[in-house]
Formats: C-alpha cells, sequence, structure tokens
C-alpha cells in the first residue's frame, strides 16, 4: 500500500510521468490531506488528465454510493410501526403504582411484623434497635444465631440495595462493576468479625476441656464431641455432635448441635441449633434455641428468658424472665417470672406450675390447664385460623402488595443481570432437565450450606451459601413469572419487555399460590423449576468459557445484549 | 479542480427536534412517539444496509430504540441529535456483527497486507455510469461486514473519519485504506466478480 503522506509516488499506466495513487486521490476528493497536500494533489491534476479522470470517478463513485444509501427503498416495516405504539405507551403510571404498593408494604411490614419482632428479640435479650446494628455493630453473623433476620428484612434490604444500583448505575458505569460492589458490601457486611481478644481454636475429634482447665479466652471448636468440665472465661463458639458444660462458661454459649446438655453454669447467653437440649445448671442471661426440644429441668435457674422455635418446651425449672414458645408443644410446670407467649402447638400447665405474668396462647386447642396451677392471669387463648380469610380485605392487600414486591425484585435482578436473566428465562423452557437439576440444586446447595456452617471453620463460607440458596429460592419464582409471561405474550429478548412478561407472570403465579390445596404444591414446582434453570445457566456459563474461545469465528453467537455506548 | 464534497450533508427525517427531546427526556410518550417516527425510518435503513438480513434490521431498529430511550437522559444536547442517533446504532450494529464473529481475523490481515490494484480511470467511470442505486445495494450486501459497515457510516451517516476510526477499532490513518478497499471490493461485486477475497458473506 502507498503511502498517503506522498501523493505522487505511483508510476501509472502512463509512463511519461508519475500519476496519484488512488488512496491519495480517495483522500483529496474526501478532503482528508492537510492543506500543503491537497494543493500538490490540485497541481498535479491540472496538468494531468489520467488522474483528473481518476479523480472524478471517484467522486462520482461516492455520489452513486451516496444516493444508493439513502435511496428510501423500503417503507417502515409494519412490525416497526407496530412497535411505535408499543413504545409511544408510557407505562410509568404502572411503575409509580408498584412503587407506591411497595412503599405501602414496607411500612405495613414494618408496623405488622418487624416492629413486633425486634420487641420480641429486645425481650428475648437482644438488644439490638437496628438491623443494621445487629448485623454490622454485634458482628451477629458471624456469631452464628444471634440475630433472627426475618424473610421480610432481607427482601426489602436487597430491593433497596438492588435499586440503589440501578439508579446509580451510571454515575458507577458498568453493569458488572456495580455487582460486584452490592456483592463487595455484602461480604464485608458479613465478614466483619465480632470484636474478640484472644481465641482458642480447638478442632479434635473430641475435645474435653479438664476440670481444673481454665481458657482465658474465647474457645471455638469444631468437633464430634465436646465436653467442659473446666471453665472457659470468654464465649464459647461450637459445632459439634454432642456437647456437655458441665463447668463454667462465663461468656455466652453459641452451638450447634445434636444434644446439648447443660449442667454446670453459663454466666451469659446460649443460643443454639440444636436437636435436643437440656438445662440442668444455671444460666445467667437468656436461653434460645432453634430446631429441637427444650428442657429445663427441676434444678435449673435461667436468669434472663427462653425463647424456643421449633421443638417442644418443657419448664420444670425456674425462668426468671419471659418465656416464648413458637411451634412445638409447651409443658410449664416450673416457676416462670415473666410472661408467656406461646404461638401453634399445645399448652399444658401443670399444678406446679407458678406464672408470674400474663400468659398469650395461639393455638389450635385451648390450653389445658390443672386446677392447682398459679397463674396470675387466666391464660388468654386465640384459636389459630388454618385457612385464609378470603373475606378478609386485607388479604388482598397483602396479596398484591407481596406481588409488586416480587415484581421489583425482579426489576432490580433483570436490570443488574439482563444477560443472565435471559439466559435463565432460556433455561427454564428446557422443563425435564430444569426440574431435575432443580431438585438436586435446591436440596444440595442447602445441605452443602448447612455442613459447612457446622463445621466452624467454614461458617463465612456456609452462611454465604445459605444466604444465595435462599435468594435463589425468589430468583427462581421470577424466572418462572418470566417464562408464563413468554408464554402468554411471545418471547422477547429484550430487557424491559421481559421484565413485562415477568411482572404479568408474577401476577399469575401468585394467583396459582393463592389457590387452596394446590397452592403450595404449584409454589413448590415453581420454585425448583426456577432453581433448576438458574443452575442450568450457571452451568451453561462455566462450559462454555472454554469452548468460545476454541470455536472457530465464524460460529454465530445469539445476540443477548447490546453493547456499552 | 475542486473536488466536489462527496457524502450526505443531511439525512432525510432527521431534523434537530430539542424540544421533543427534552419532553421525552422528561418522560413524555408523545413526545417519544414524535422522536421514533421522526427518526426510526433512517435509522431502519442504516441496520438495512449495515447487516445481513432484513429480520437483523428490523430487530436492531427495535433494540436501538429500546436503548436510546434508556440512554436519552446522557444526551448532550449541544451536540447533534442524529449523529448521537447514529453512533447509538453503528455502535449496536458493529457489536451484533462483532457478537457473531463474521468478522474474520484473516480480513484485518488482508487489508493490511494485500496490495491493491490501481484502477483504470476510465473503466472506472465506465463502470460508475452503467450502475444504478439498486444494483448498488444489491452489491452492498457480497461484501464483508467491516467493508459495508464503513461505507455504510462514510456515506450513510456522514461520519468523519476520526469517528469512523473511533466506531470500527482501527487507527484514523487506517480508515482510508478500509474506504478503499470497500470501494474496490464493491466494484468487484458490481462486476460481477467474486468478493471472496475480502471473506464477504451475503
Amino acid at each position: 500500500m502507498s503511502d498517503p503522506a506522498n501523493p505522487v509516488s505511483q508510476e501509472g499506466p502512463d509512463r511519461t510521468m508519475n500519476h496519484l495513487d488512488e488512496i491519495t486521490c480517495l483522500m483529496y476528493a474526501e478532503r482528508q490531506l492537510d492543506r500543503e497536500r491537497a494543493q500538490a494533489v490540485s497541481a498535479h491534476a491540472q496538468d494531468c488528465a489520467a488522474c483528473r479522470t481518476l479523480l472524478r470517478a471517484l467522486e462520482r463513485e461516492s455520489r452513486l454510493l451516496t444516493r444508493a444509501m439513502l435511496e428510501e427503498d423500503e417503507p417502515l416495516p409494519a412490525r416497526l410501526a407496530q412497535f411505535q405504539r408499543h413504545t409511544g405507551q408510557s407505562f410509568q403510571w404502572i411503575w409509580g403504582l408498584i412503587f407506591g404498593l411497595a412503599a405501602t408494604g414496607v411500612y405495613a411490614l414494618y408496623t405488622e411484623f418487624i416492629g413486633p419482632w425486634m420487641g420480641r428479640l429486645e425481650q428475648a435479650g437482644l438488644g439490638g434497635t437496628s438491623l443494621l446494628s445487629l448485623l454490622i455493630v454485634q458482628g451477629a453473623f458471624w456469631k452464628g444465631w444471634q440475630s433472627v433476620i426475618t424473610l421480610f428484612e432481607v427482601l426489602a434490604m436487597l430491593i433497596v440495595v438492588g435499586f440503589a444500583v440501578v439508579i446509580f448505575r451510571r454515575r458507577i458505569s458498568r453493569r458488572g462493576s456495580a455487582l460486584a460492589l452490592v456483592l463487595a458490601t455484602l461480604c464485608a457486611a458479613l465478614a466483619l468479625p465480632a470484636p474478640a481478644g484472644a481465641t482458642e481454636f480447638r478442632h479434635q475429634d473430641r475435645v474435653t476441656i479438664a476440670q481444673d482447665e481454665v481458657i482465658h479466652s474465647d474457645l471455638y471448636a469444631a468437633t464430634g464431641r465436646l465436653r467442659i468440665e473446666g471453665t472457659v472465661e470468654g464465649d464459647v463458639v461450637v459445632g459439634a455432635g454432642e456437647i456437655e458444660i458441665a463447668g463454667h462458661v462465663l461468656g455466652d454459649l453459641i452451638s450447634s448441635s445434636g444434644t446439648l446438655r447443660v449442667s454446670g453454669q453459663v454466666d451469659g447467653n446460649i443460643r443454639s441449633y440444636a436437636g435436643n437440649m437440656t438445662i440442668k445448671g444455671k444460666v445467667g442471661h437468656n436461653v434460645m434455641i432453634f430446631g429441637g426440644d427444650l428442657n429445663i429441668d427441676r434444678d435449673a435457674v435461667i436468669g434472663g428468658s427462653v425463647s424456643s422455635f421449633g421443638g417442644h418446651l418443657t419448664l420444670d425449672g425456674q425462668v426468671q424472665r419471659d418465656l416464648l414458645g413458637m411451634g412445638g408443644a409447651v409443658t410449664l410446670s416450673g416457676t416462670l417470672g415473666g410472661s408467656a407467649t406461646i404461638r401453634t402447638g399445645e399448652l399444658n400447665i401443670t399444678s406446679d406450675a407458678v406464672v408470674k405474668g400474663p400468659i398469650d396462647f395461639h393455638g389450635d386447642n385451648p390450653p389445658d390447664v390443672a386446677s392447682g396451677a398459679k397463674l396470675a392471669s387466666p391464660v388468654h387463648f386465640e384459636k389459630i385460623k388454618h385457612e385464609e380469610n378470603y373475606r378478609n380485605g386485607r388479604y388482598y392487600v397483602w396479596r398484591i402488595i407481596w406481588a409488586a414486591a416480587y415484581i421489583l425484585f425482579g426489576l432490580a435482578l433483570f436490570k443488574l443481570m439482563p444477560d443472565f436473566s435471559l439466559e435463565c428465562v432460556g433455561m427454564a423452557e428446557r422443563y425435564g432437565p430444569s426440574l431435575g437439576l432443580g431438585i438436586l440444586a435446591g436440596a444440595g446447595v442447602f445441605v452443602g450450606g448447612i455442613i459447612a456452617c457446622v463445621t466452624v471453620v467454614g461458617l463465612f463460607i456456609g452462611v454465604c451459601t445459605l444466604f444465595l440458596w435462599w435468594a435463589s429460592l425468589y430468583y427462581a419464582q421470577i424466572i418462572a413469572a418470566a417464562l408464563v409471561g413468554q408464554g402468554l405474550l411471545g418471547r422477547t429478548r429484550e430487557n424491559w419487555p421481559l421484565i413485562g412478561r415477568m411482572a404479568l407472570g408474577m401476577v399469575l403465579i401468585r394467583l396459582a399460590f393463592a389457590l387452596p390445596y394446590v397452592g403450595g404444591w404449584i409454589k413448590f414446582a415453581v420454585i425448583i423449576w426456577g432453581i433448576g434453570a438458574i443452575a442450568l445457566a450457571l452451568y451453561r456459563r462455566l462450559q462454555t468459557k472454554i469452548p468460545a474461545i476454541q470455536a472457530g469465528a465464524a460460529q454465530p453467537v445469539p445476540v443477548t445484549a447490546g453493547p456499552a455506548l | 479542480m475542486e473536488p466536489l464534497r462527496p457524502g450526505p450533508m443531511n439525512v432525510p427525517g432527521m431534523t434537530e427536534t430539542t424540544e421533543a427531546i427534552a419532553r421525552a427526556r422528561a418522560g413524555d410518550a408523545e413526545a417519544w412517539g414524535e422522536l421514533y417516527r421522526n427518526h426510526a425510518p433512517a435509522i431502519f435503513r442504516f441496520c438495512r444496509r449495515a447487516l445481513p438480513t432484513r429480520e437483523d434490521a428490523e430487530d436492531a431498529t427495535m433494540e436501538i430504540f429500546m436503548k436510546l430511550r434508556e440512554k436519552l437522559s446522557q444526551y448532550d444536547e449541544t451536540r447533534s441529535f442524529s449523529a448521537w442517533l447514529y453512533r447509538v446504532a453503528a455502535n449496536h450494529c458493529w457489536d451484533i456483527l462483532r457478537r457473531r464473529k463474521i468478522r474474520q481475523d484473516k480480513e484485518t490481515e488482508d487489508v493490511e497486507t494485500m496490495p491493491l490494484e490501481h484502477p483504470d480511470p476510465n473503466q472506472l467511470d465506465k463502470l460508475i455510469e452503467q450502475r444504478t442505486s439498486e444494483e448498488v445495494r444489491e452489491a452492498l450486501h457480497k461484501l464483508g461486514p467491516r467493508a459495508r459497515m464503513a461505507l455504510v457510516l462514510r456515506y450513510y451517516s456522514d461520519m468523519s473519519y476520526d469517528e469512523i476510526a473511533d466506531e470500527l477499532g482501527v487507527r484514523r490513518a487506517f480508515v482510508g485504506v478500509v474506504l478503499l478497499r470497500a470501494r474496490h471490493e464493491l466494484r468487484q461485486a458490481l462486476e460481477g466478480k467474486s468478493a471472496l477475497a475480502a471473506g464477504g458473506t451475503p
């Protein structure tokens, strides 16, 4: 190729003189040469007929090209004319409505659920006033089960974070970095460790703290069996099959175990995820158990309150403050210094029982109260209604609020991850593999997360896994909703139309969930299906990375999203 | 000799409608409809020239307008709206072509290394004389994606060499070569010769 900087260079067919090369002529015709070179070309063209002809031909070619390009040869296709009407419609009022509903929903959630729950938690000794302080200041996540984040709070938080990112995306400029920012913030929030001083780590099959042994710090242990006969001056954080505290723990006991027996003394709180827990000794503050049965023996003294979520609760000993029982049956035979709040299950109060505060019981059957029981006031009983109250207007308001919250959540996700969402919806069309993989992933990830949690070393990873698994339960419904919407309105590759279809689908599947008897099963199937689609899309993403590099250049790749402007 | 300035000085339907833009930005659906009505035909033609099939062009036009609606707030009002519009469209179409990997690595090599035959000015003049716009459009689709894109950007969108360099991701000094090469391919196609040398796909 000739150098355009040297206009008079190439020897043309006319050998009497050097002719201009074609690129120089083109650049001259396009006014891309600087003044000096343009003058040289102009001067040469005046003397050289061949170059003049070439210049003229190139200019004519340019005009022909321009004419060919600009000619209005085809009318706007009908499809595009229709599209005009679609784009002309404003959906802003719909989003306004959804936002309004969401705001109302958040307020209602707070006053109806979060506020009272926070009150309960405070009563149970978790003095956190806000989720933030629970999460960050107290390092609650790290401390295992100290915080109970309700489904509502996390959903609300995700929506807020998602929207903040969508709104500030322009400032952050890249979608990827926005997502990374969210994840990094989450990880940072989760990773903030409790301000622990010196800590002791034990990681053997069987750990025994002997009677004369004193640990002057916190004790972290992951073991098959833990027995503390000596003294731990800090907290005990433990994951074990079997735990026995016969000695003295001056701090808190946070545990995840098959069985937990406390015959010694724990000066702080006990927070436990256990199959079975028996307390025979003394607990200075509060006791909270998730999952299994709790027996508070005749000799036991609990300085604070007791909260039990899940199994049976038997109180023979002494609890100086309140009692909260949710889930299983409750038997009161001992002394309760404060009030009792019991939801679902059964309530038996024997003749030995002494309850100094009010008893509030929501259950299927009236409580069984022995005549000799010393109660400050009669049991306040309210029967639980199992069937949804279809005649109540509030029921429908709540349905609408929930659907709106889901749509917002979906909107945030579809905006944050447009390509991945589209792939997930595509994968969901493969019903068989989606459902199969959904069962596997849905159960497998949960079990994996639990296992990671139980081994204390993997607690952070475990909590993250469970968090992702839990978020995917919601994402799964959104994916399924988008597919349902697509089924009705036709396929689309665009983000906003897909969100519109998702919104429609969400309304429909939430209606289906509300059906009596079959609703629950539909929900289960939808979640499994969606999780399978997400897993498939993830799998394909990981799989295609390598073949994509190896594949030939000619292989077309479907367009999934536009370029960054 | 005073050369004639090639290329369109304006594009039909590309009247600057500042007011409509401002209203569309504020969320006025009617103003948006007006912008669409004014600009969609030109953008569709742009896509029709740049992309291989009619369906592609229709899809791309819709996608471009979806994108425009999102990005309208980023538009700098001190600059030409149609120029901005074409930049969005060009980005989108070029991205589609790139993603499909139609552009072959070989093509770059060819452009950079293969010498171009100097045309016989009289023969070229004759060829141009004989060909109609329609034939040119047909021939355009026999060109390789980059050659076609370069011609469309230059002669449809009236983009400067700098802008073309930016869009295609080549050095500014290389744009003239790309355009010249594209013209040679086009001439070959018009003469009924194979344009395979440039890896063109219909």
